[in-house]
């Protein structure tokens, strides 16, 4: 086998180029050609590389941006106002478009509140509902997007707000039928999602007029409205002119904003950490294998140099030779990461309340990914490619190598132990090539710890939120029971809080009944709205969540979640003032619990008697015996009292399933991208090394020697890698799941290692090693030898 | 099942080898005793590397049989071929194929490691060749600050190693100035007198009219003419 074929200027190239850019193109295209299995592998890495990043930072704008883009999308509404149908008119209010600061608006549209008894199976059409009488989903202002069905056409028809559009339609959603007293029964003809939740379901304005609408609605998009105080003075200069007390409510979009952050809040940290590791996997593995076809070009190097390539050449040839995979592999990494975008975001954000909020790449991601890799490419060739700019010929020849031969021993010692050691000698001969060559070990090192770092880290995750996700499902049945309230035209109960409680207590099944009610409080010195949860009866199954201090159990003892504290700069054991209707209660923070809304706090039945004496519960939590009917219960509760509704908590498995998806794509992506790391080192060992091994093979290694050999060392590099790299994951496990900020993690779920869950970690590290050794290992064991020992 | 005779070490008949289109050897057909010195000349490109990578078993041939130290190469695996090599044939190349990574003394003992003899007993051994060959106060050197001669020793040392019954030489003065190439020369001889059978590739009619008894020339990948030498004392 000729070293380099045609490669250099003597072939003709150079007369009409003279020593341009002919040759080095001609150069680097025999380079590319003659190592095809390293070229395939660099485009491969490049390829897994890219896609990583591309899900990591689609990942990462749609945990940031999503409801701001949705919410753009479809020019939501800065402010939905409602009006006093009595105190102006329609026409006034159309007026109102043409305000100073107002940029577009829309309405009136009227509206009424109907309650909507449990008919069906859907949640979104039970309860008091705002129904909108709108024409048309578009228009300047709140543009609603449609989902399934079709919009509203006729009275009758009916169209239901989506909370999160991400769910799949349930069968027989549309055309079922509404009842309400006092309503004509409404038909859902279509499902939409607005980000500006400006209706809870929209009719014709016929059918909304027939309701006896009690207001009209207004939506608005101001100039400016990026605080509340922009929102306010919009709001201030639209009702300028009209009566006083026209306007009874306005809902900003930050409002919403909030509450869409909340519920993702949770998930944002676990995504950004997958994001952030995969973002530095990815680019880590791109440079090891980049330089490393740099690195051992060292005796190529040499004969460019010799037959009169210029420096800058011998790097422009380097530059191009990596250049040709890598252009391949970030094309095909964008395009395959644009596919898969769709699936993977979906199930990150399956838990989120997303509204019509497109979880999908925006196209920035792919303008990055197609601009920044070939910059981590050409960054991680140069580095490589300039050393060889200043290597002098005579030793890049002579030694075979970028001046890798060693001229004092390297690892002497080691060496010399091992060769005398009872070992046999392709092992002790394997086990000692690692320190032969520290730089390329390290590099093989990088990809191993980094490989397994990952898994670990991964598989630490993953439990740690399914232990997570396991705790805020309940494991036994349970049953949730809310009283009717006669305000939103619900049958009010017969019985009163205790005889419900005592009810509750006594249908089969129950074994721990929880009475509750939320009551909207103010914590003096906070400016931010707060609510308690006043329990009584048993402790709820909350109780079990608590992650520092214990669940309130006297008077004024009120326990709140991360969010809740951090957000006003209070800890456990600090004192706090509950405030209601002029009455002031001293409250003591005793507990902590895991994960919860910013806004709730929680505390006892006796701190609701100073602050609110008579109020009654609203709501009931009831556990049941473990594999008892809930189903059953619900009936009971129902066939009881008229005035309760019961229904069944569901385990919510999403953020789970979530999770474990989400982890298992990354580390799917990384573990490829690492093995094709070890697989390229070994690939460049064995290049290198081709001349040692053909020697080897004269004086009589046999093919299966060869491959231990080679398996050994890389074997060696694999324990040591899982040696480091299992702690690596461990700490920077421990470093996120101390660090999320909305969830506080009990020990027990950030302590979950154990001896079988650290066997994949453990087992990756050699894993990784050996697969990557093994092919280029047998080959190497095949190799003929006749032809390299002559040439090289 | 071919007859060999005792004394012959190397036996081949019609032997082709073919890269492609290119015949490397086209019907080679060679004898060579136990204890005799043949040398291998011709132009380049004649074929000569590959005719002794096919007695070596480096390499298989298209067509034809070899035969070294009574086992029909033909009829064996690479494992079978490694054994055989590690056994009977011990190799000198033009650049040496040391292994930069082991000083001098562990590359020597190499062989013997391989066949699972003892690092210690290994070491000695090695150390008494190197010692015969007169660089054992190099012994810990490694290969990259060693002069050219001083390279070549330690390879010859090596195949010397499992007291091969064959010694194949591919221009082990190719690299070596004269005076090297006259200590290698004599080293060569030497071992040749005490029975050492040997197969010598080169370019160097010096070399070949000193070292070797038989000559024999390939041309095309043929053998174009073989002759009894005088040995020029
Ligand atoms: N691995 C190979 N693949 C293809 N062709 C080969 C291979 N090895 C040798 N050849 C060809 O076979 C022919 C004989 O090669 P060989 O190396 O035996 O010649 P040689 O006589 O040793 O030459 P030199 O004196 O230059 O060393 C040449 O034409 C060579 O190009
Ligand atoms: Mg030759």
């Amino acid at each position: 086998m000729n070293s380099w074929p045609n490669t250099g200027p003597g072939t003709g190239v150079g007369t009409r180029w003279g020593m341009g850019m002919g040759a080095v193109w001609r150069a680097a295209r025999a380079a590319v050609l003659r190592r095809r299995l390293q070229t395939v592998v660099t485009g491969l890495v490049v390829l897994c590389g890219t896609t990583t990043i591309m899900l990591t930072l689609g990942l990462l704008d749609a945990a940031t941006t999503p409801f701001d883009r949705a919410f753009d999308e479809q020019r939501g509404a800065h402010a939905v106002a409602s009006f006093d149908i009595a105190k102006v008119s329609k026409e006034a209010l159309a007026a109102t478009a043409r305000r100073p600061g107002v940029e577009a608006a829309a309405g009136p549209f009227e509206q009424v509140v109907v309650s909507f008894p449990r008919t069906t199976d859907i949640p979104e059409a039970e309860g008091p509902l705002k129904l909108v009488g709108r024409a048309d989903p578009g228009g300047p202002v709140d543009r609603v997007h449609p989902l399934h069905g079709r919009w509203a056409r006729a009275p009758g028809e009916i169209v239901l707000n989506l909370r999160d559009a991400g769910r799949p339609l349930r069968p027989g959603m549309l055309g079922s039928r509404l009842l309400a007293p006092g309503v004509p029964p409404l038909t859902v003809v279509g499902l939409a999602a607005g980000m500006s939740q400006s209706a809870d379901a929209w009719v014709t304005p016929a059918q909304a007029a027939a309701l006896r609408p009690s207001g009209v609605q207004m939506l608005y998009r101001f100039d400016s409205a990026s605080t509340e105080q922009d929102v306010r003075a919009g709001l201030d200069s639209v009702t300028a002119e009209l009566p006083g007390g026209a306007l009874s409510v306005a809902q900003s979009h930050l409002e919403l904003r909030r509450a869409f952050s909340a519920s993702a809040d949770a998930y944002l940290p676990f995504m950004t950490l997958f994001g952030v590791l995969g973002l530095l996997v990815a680019v880590l593995m791109v440079a090891n294998v980049v330089s490393g076809a740099v690195v051992s070009g060292g005796r190529h190097i040499g004969v460019l140099k010799a037959v009169g390539f210029t420096p800058s050449q011998v790097v422009a040839v380097y530059l191009t030779m990596v250049s040709v995979p890598a252009a391949a592999g970030c094309v095909t990494g964008t395009l395959l990461g644009n596919v898969l975008a769709g699936p993977v975001l979906n199930t990150a954000f399956q838990g989120v309340e997303s509204g019509s909020a497109g979880i999908g790449i925006s196209p920035w991601v792919s303008v990055v990914c197609l601009a920044g890799m070939p910059l981590v490419v050409a960054a991680a060739a140069l580095v490589p490619a300039l050393r060889a700019h200043r290597l002098p010929a005579a030793r890049a020849l002579s030694a075979g190598g970028a001046g890798s031969a060693p001229l004092r021993g390297r690892g002497l010692g080691v060496q010399r132990l091992l060769g005398g050691s009872r070992l046999p000698r392709p092992v002790s001969l394997g086990l000692g090539q690692p320190f032969a060559r520290p730089g390329r070990t390290a590099m093989t090192m990088a990809a191993v710890v980094l490989g397994v770092v990952t898994v670990t880290l991964t598989t630490g995750l993953t439990s740690t939120m399914i232990a997570f996700a396991e705790a805020e499902a309940s494991p036994v049945p349970q049953v949730g029971v809310r009283a009717g309230r006669p305000v939103f035209q619900q049958t009010a109960p017969k019985l009163d809080d205790a005889r419900i409680e005592a009810l509750l207590r006594s249908l089969p099944g129950a074994t721990h009944v929880t009475a509750k009610v939320f009551v909207d409080v103010h914590l003096s010195g906070h400016a931010q709205r707060s609510a308690v949860n006043f329990q009584r009866g048993d402790p709820s199954a909350l109780a079990s969540q608590v992650v520092e201090g214990r669940w309130p159990a006297g008077p004024g003892e009120v326990a709140a979640p991360p969010s809740f504290l951090v957000q006003r700069g209070l800890a456990v054991g600090d004192r706090i003032t509950l405030e209601l209707d002029g009455r002031r209660v001293p409250a003591l923070i005793v507990g902590q619990i895991m994960s919860g809304d910013p806004r709730f706090l929680w505390s006892t039945w006796a701190t609701l008697t100073a602050l609110a004496p008579g109020t009654g519960a609203d709501h009931y939590e009831v556990r049941l015996a473990a594999g008892a009917d809930a189903d059953a219960y619900a009936a009971a509760v129902r066939a009881a009292g008229p005035g309760l509704h019961p229904s069944i908590v569901r385990p919510d498995t999403r953020a789970a399933a979530t999770v474990v998806g989400v982890a298992s794509v990354f580390t799917t992506l990384l573990i490829v991208v690492a093995s094709l790391g070890v697989f390229n080192t070994v690939l460049l060992n064995t290049r290198e090394r081709r001349r040692d091994l053909g020697m080897l093979k004269s004086i009589g290694m046999t093919p299966r020697q060869v491959t231990i050999m080679m398996v050994t060392s890389m074997a060696a590099l694999g324990v040591a890698g899982g040696l480091i790299g299992i702690p690596g994951g461990m700490a920077a496990h421990r470093l996120i799941v101390d660090n999320v900020g909305v969830v506080v993690f009990p020990e027990s779920m950030k302590d979950i290692w154990d001896a079988p869950l650290l066997v994949l970690p453990a087992l990756s590290g050699v894993l990784i090693a050996v697969l990557g050794a093994l092919v280029p290992a047998r080959s190497a064991a095949r190799l003929t030898i006749a032809a390299v020992l002559h040439n090289e | 099942m071919l007859r060999v005779s005792q004394e012959d070490i190397v036996r081949l008949d019609g032997v082709r080898k073919h890269y492609g289109e290119t015949a490397a050897l086209d019907g080679v057909s060679l004898r060579i005793g136990a204890g005799e010195a043949v040398a291998v000349m011709g132009p380049s490109g004649c074929g000569k590397s590959t005719l002794l990578n096919m007695i070596a078993g480096l390499d298989r041939p298209t067509g034809g049989t070899v035969v070294v130290a009574g086992e029909d190469l033909g009829r064996l695996d690479e494992t079978g071929l490694a054994l055989f090599r590690r056994r009977h044939i011990g190799m000198i190349f033009q650049f040496f194929n040391l292994i930069d990574d082991l000083p001098a003394l562990d590359n020597v003992a190499l062989p013997a490691q391989l066949t699972g003899v003892p690092a210690r007993q290994a070491r000695r051994r090695a150390l008494e060749l190197l010692d015969e060959l007169g660089i054992a106060g190099r012994k810990d050197a490694y290969p990259a600050v060693l002069s050219g001669g001083e390279r070549q020793r330690v390879a010859v040392a090596r195949a010397l190693m499992n007291r091969p019954a064959l010694l194949l030489a591919d221009e082990p003065t190719g690299a070596l100035d004269s005076r090297f190439g006259e200590q290698v020369m004599d080293l060569l001889i030497d071992l040749n007198q005490i029975g050492q059978t040997l197969l010598i590739v080169t370019h160097d009619p010096q070399l070949a009219t000193r070292c070797a008894g038989r000559l024999v020339e390939l041309a095309d990948g043929r053998v174009a003419r073989e002759s009894a030498l005088e040995r020029a004392e």
